[in-house]
């Protein structure tokens, strides 16, 4: 058997990369970002499972090409708010902002005031 | 389902076109946010929903590719252009000489708000991916290469952060 390839250059770089503390605040807050819209995503196209609803039928339900909704639930697409919502209030569900407990909203706030300075 | 590995497409010249993109077009916020993109879909990988949307298969001469996406400084909208090594067949991935399923960073580019890429732009990317599919096993950045690409970044940002005090000091100045 050949021997594997060494793929670790990928988290040997992210290691180095995240000394730097600029890279690193940029890094995380993205992370939160992406995972936040991927949540959203995800619990929608488990309550339409739960509702037994095939990916066509949420389609005709909320007036849009199947392939958009086929797009939406894998990588293949930009996810618009506008359809988010739409799938939501079909599903039942409503789309919420929950304001962060107050320990990281202090953060935030003294992140946006750096920010304003700047 | 298991995470799955970032590789870089390395040249037979030697050269990282990736590493080479993030270093001379990227700033580091924008370096930070496309490796948030591709870790999250590496934790999360295809076919589920990942990436917060800005990771997007490719379509028509781009088939089979995807396409992490950022907007940069100056409303630049930059691309960095992947393969996916899934194989479910282990001998194939042991010809690959992959102990996991990866993401294949092949290059990255950026173009100007509101254009499009050229067909020979794409055609360049398709070229790299040709030849780093045609590699048995393949062609990926090693430890040394990220050892270099740190020393030649740690440079490059020092140089940047240098720039931008001087321009500070003369604006403080007028």
């Amino acid at each position: 058997m050949a021997k594997p390839l060494d793929t670790s250059a990928h988290s040997r770089l992210s290691a180095a990369l995240m000394e730097d503390d600029e890279y690193r605040e940029e890094y995380e807050q993205s992370r939160r970002e992406i995972e936040a819209i991927d949540r959203v995503i995800h619990e929608l196209d488990e309550l339409r499972e739960q509702e037994g609803l095939s990916k066509a039928e949420l389609a005709r339900i909320v007036n849009r090409n199947p392939s958009s909704i086929r797009r939406l639930f894998t990588q293949k697409s930009n996810p618009e708010l506008a359809l988010v919502v739409a799938i939501a209030a079909a599903l039942g569900a409503d789309l919420r902002v929950v304001p962060p407990k107050k320990t990281s909203r202090r953060k935030t706030r003294g992140k946006r005031r750096e920010l304003v300075a700047a | 389902m298991a995470r799955w590995d970032i590789v870089y497409n390395k040249t037979a010249d030697g050269r990282v076109p990736a590493l080479d993109y993030f270093i001379d077009s990227c700033t580091t916020k924008l370096h930070a946010f496309l490796n948030a993109v591709l870790d999250a879909v590496a934790a999360a990988p295809p076919p589920s929903f990942s990436g917060g949307g800005h990771w997007e298969a490719m379509s028509g001469d781009m088939a089979g590719y995807f396409e992490a996406k950022a907007v940069g400084p100056n409303r630049r909208h930059h691309r960095v252009f992947c393969l996916l090594e899934n194989s479910d067949d282990p001998s194939e991935m042991e010809r690959r000489g992959l102990p996991n399923k990866a993401i294949a960073v092949i290059t990255g580019m950026w173009k100007p708000n509101a254009t499009l890429f050229s067909d020979k732009e794409y055609a360049h990317v398709r070229s790299l991916g040709d030849d780093y599919l045609k590699q048995l096993p393949r062609r990926i950045a090693s430890a040394e290469d990220v050892t270099d690409f740190i020393a030649r970044l740690t440079e490059k940002r020092e140089q940047e952060r240098e720039t931008g005090r001087k321009k500070d000091e003369r604006r403080r100045k007028r």
